[in-house]
């Protein structure tokens, strides 16, 4: 055999310790790299929504609430436009007029949106298994005409993301739809990083006080909550409330005790408008889909600043009470907003 | 003068052939782990690789076991690959806490995944058992030099006998004045004093070493058109006795595992695949285990036996079959894995999903739990709920929702298996359905 180059086993006392100590820090730096990780540590304080950075749903909260609404919803309205809508509600038209109806009907995508805002916009992108057809996922005209509307109103950054628990975000942005039109709009398709998932305190939640939200969803100037309507064996409906389980991670927490802790959720990240998409509805085998037979097409769009009362409309549209829906009953006993649509203004357009 | 001027210009010829061929192999690599790109060519080195042919063919488990390139692969993507997403997660986690680094944490993450790390962390089994392999392949350099390609790669040796038909063939002329110089340099170690400083052409690599340094320039490598001698190969009786007897009783061992009567219950295959086919064209190469997005498909250990070592199996509770996913098909080299359109994967019966109604949250406790109902991907949903009314410890009326598994709709992608929030194994499992796997 021939004496390779790797023949000298002898390493000198000075090697060895240098070595020895490399493999010590590395040992020291490994474990505290990975704990990192972990999930414990202090929760990080945040500030309560009331406290929220200046952004229009805040600016707002102090101006007088147009319809007696419950002091704790925070109402928006201009005195320049005094007839704004409390809910809107749009039906019979393409999407993109749909939702610029319904928009112009709460007084205009403005008065959400102030120029230079950082918008982030949350529609329901659950999986990667199907198209916008079947109705498990939002109808990407509608999340392309916000994206437009925010850019029109001077936004300064327009992202759309979502955490799809099926497939990869990358692959379902792509096979909703929902992509093309935002980017086609102008807006941003960001996949959510998990080390942004961090765990914030819910200081007015009655059930859950820790969960791990999406860092840049509370610290966006303005959130646009776009959820579809359809079905769910637990929650009944997925509106705008359930919608907002894609911030967080940890989701399991959420499934019992399910309307509590939805809305003790809600009550944390606070989204200036939910605009629910019912262009399509999916009404079984939901939240996933992928039976056309499931899928009704009602061209409608309900937009509100107040979640609660856009989900308690959207529970007509299955032709169920707003009392069925239990997230919808612990949101309004905690004051984030109102499901007796009786005494607010709610401005419907029939576009067809 | 010619003749010098060729090694001059032939050593950084290889040198490039070398970077070029290795940094192929990293960009295939990285492409391979899925991220919308085209699978088509990341099986490259494993559709070049004769030696896996020569296995495939004999459907030979040890030059399997051996091959380097199967072996580098499966080692790089089950142990360095994820230990890489590991530590990069939680510098991330850690350097996103800094104040200062608050914007430019998400900025490298954004070039990084999808483009070289996965979106969702790759995770395996034994990891450091991947990592102690390559760790032991690499570690025989400080026995001999080069020893696993010395002395261990059936590749090598695959080679080495196709060496004898070479063209370029190593000749050293009577300028030779035997100073040892070329044996030094020989990284093979085939130059040897004893034999006038000739070499074997089946050792030879033809790597010009020696035709560089010779300070005579006493070596050639001229054409040859006839065969090189072989080596002679004629064991004793004795020795030929003892292989075929060790070659009879390894393979009557393998065989005697009682796997082969009993088909294990939970060792569920990749879409498509078919046991009997699978596990003879199976190459290891652990493709399709890179490929799968949820990190679903594992390379088996022992669960189907000597036989089946690294062959695909279906971990739900470490990922889930993708309803929109066909990759592992897709890279699979070999066919082992079918490369089944999106459609025809989405009915593919991989196994059936069982509930364990003395551990399910719903059946069990009476609690309210439809997360495997809420999962399943099915367009008709392959469970669905009953309604039981119950009174609860303190006496009050209460609805529960039960979930029944529709057997027939169930395709055994595992999504409820993997989703299940109790504690160790789901209360709701994937199982081998008897019929389909005899297939």
């Amino acid at each position: 055999m021939r004496a390779g180059k790797h023949e000298s086993s002898e390493i000198s006392r000075r090697a060895f310790l240098s070595r020895a100590a490399a493999l010590g820090l590395g040992l020291a730096i490994g474990p505290a790299l990975s704990g990192a990780c972990a999930p414990a540590g202090p929760p990080k304080p945040t500030a309560a929504p009331a406290a929220a950075p200046p952004s229009a749903t805040s600016q707002a909260t102090s101006m007088p609430p147009p319809d007696s609404a419950p002091s704790a919803v925070p109402v928006v309205t201009t005195t320049s436009r005094p007839a704004a809508a409390y809910l809107a509600v749009t039906r019979g038209g393409d999407a993109e007029t749909l939702v610029r109806r319904a928009l112009a009907a709460l007084g205009g995508m403005e008065r959400f949106v102030q120029p230079g805002n950082d918008v982030i916009i949350k529609p329901n992108i659950c999986s990667s298994a199907h198209t916008f057809e079947y109705a498990a996922t939002t109808n990407p005209w509608v999340v392309g005409t916000l994206v437009q509307m925010c850019l029109e109103c001077g936004a300064g950054r327009v992202r759309v993301m979502d955490n799809p628990f099926s497939g990869t975000a990358d692959e379902a942005y792509a096979r909703s739809g929902i992509r093309e039109q935002v980017e086609a709009a102008g807006g941003k398709m960001e996949i959510m990083s998990s080390f942004k998932f961090v765990p914030t305190a819910l200081p007015q939640g009655l059930d859950l006080r820790e969960l791990k939200i999406y860092d840049d969803v509370l610290n966006a100037d303005v959130l646009i909550n776009v959820p579809i309507a359809k079905n769910h064996s637990l929650a009944r409906l997925t509106l705008g409330m359930k919608n907002l389980m894609g911030t967080i991670t940890g989701r399991s927490a959420i499934h019992q005790n399910m309307g509590q802790r939805l809305a003790d959720l809600t009550s944390r990240i606070r989204p200036a408008l939910t605009v629910i998409d019912a262009v399509r509805i999916l009404t079984a085998n939901g939240p996933t889909g992928g039976n056309l037979a499931d899928v009704r097409q009602l061209d409608t769009v309900i937009a509100s600043h107040d979640i609660v009362a856009a989900d308690a409309y959207a529970a007509r549209l299955f032709e169920l009470q707003a009392s069925a829906l239990s997230y919808v009953l612990a949101g309004e006993k905690m004051g984030l907003g109102r499901s007796d649509l009786a005494n607010v203004r709610v401005e419907e357009v029939d576009l067809g | 003068m010619a003749r010098r001027l060729t090694p001059a210009m032939r050593r950084p010829l290889r040198r490039a052939t070398q970077v070029l061929t290795l940094l192929g192999f990293v960009v295939l690599f990285v492409w391979s782990r899925r991220g919308g790109w085209s699978p088509a060519p990341v099986n490259l080195p494993m559709r070049l690789d004769p030696l896996l042919m020569l296995a495939q063919w004999l459907s030979s488990l040890t030059l399997l076991v051996l091959d380097p390139l199967t072996l580098l692969f499966r080692s790089l993507s089950a142990s360095v690959w994820p230990a890489l997403d590991v530590a990069v997660s939680a510098a991330q986690v850690t350097l996103y806490r800094v104040p200062a680094l608050r914007n430019i944490v998400p900025a490298l993450d954004r070039l990084i995944r999808p483009n070289v790390l996965p979106l969702l962390p790759a995770y395996y089994r034994f990891t450091t058992l991947y990592a102690a392999a390559l760790a032991a392949a690499l570690g025989l350099n400080l026995v001999a030099h080069r020893f696993w390609c010395r002395y261990l790669c059936p590749l090598g040796a695959l080679l080495g006998l196709l060496s004898r038909l070479a063209v370029l063939r190593r000749r050293v002329n009577s300028g030779c004045n035997q100073c040892g110089a070329c044996a030094r340099v020989c990284p093979t170690g085939t130059i040897r004093a004893d034999r006038q400083f000739a070499s074997d052409p089946a050792e030879c690599t033809v790597c010009l070493e020696c035709l560089y340094t010779c300070p005579q320039q006493a070596i050639s490598f001229p054409p040859h058109l006839a065969r090189a001698a072989g080596q002679a190969y004629d064991p004793g009786r004795r020795q030929a006795l003892l292989a075929v007897g060790a070659a009879v009783a390894g393979v009557s061992l393998v065989r005697a595992n009682v796997l082969r009567r009993r088909d294990p219950p939970f060792l569920l295959r990749p879409p498509g695949a078919r046991e009997n086919n699978l596990l003879a064209k199976c190459l290891r190469c652990g493709e399709c285990s890179r490929a799968c997005p949820t990190s679903a498909i594992q390379p088996a250990v022992i669960e189907c036996g000597l036989e089946g070592l690294w062959t695909p199996v279906l971990v739900r509770r470490i990922g889930y079959c993708d309803y929109s996913c066909h990759a592992c098909g897709l890279v699979c080299p070999v066919g082992a894995i079918p490369p089944l359109s999106l459609a025809v994967k989405r009915q593919q019966v991989m196994g059936k999903a069982y509930i364990d109604h003395d551990r399910c949250i719903a059946w069990a406790d009476h609690g309210h739990c439809i997360i495997c109902e809420e999962m399943c991907p099915v367009p008709q949903k392959a469970i669905s709920l009953q309604t039981l009314e119950v009174l609860d410890s303190s006496g009050r009326r209460d609805t529960i929702r039960l979930p029944v598994v529709e057997r027939e709709r169930c395709t055994g992608c595992g999504l409820c298996e993997h989703r299940c929030p109790l504690n160790g194994e789901a209360a709701i499992r994937v199982w081998v359905p008897t019929d389909e796997l005899s297939a």
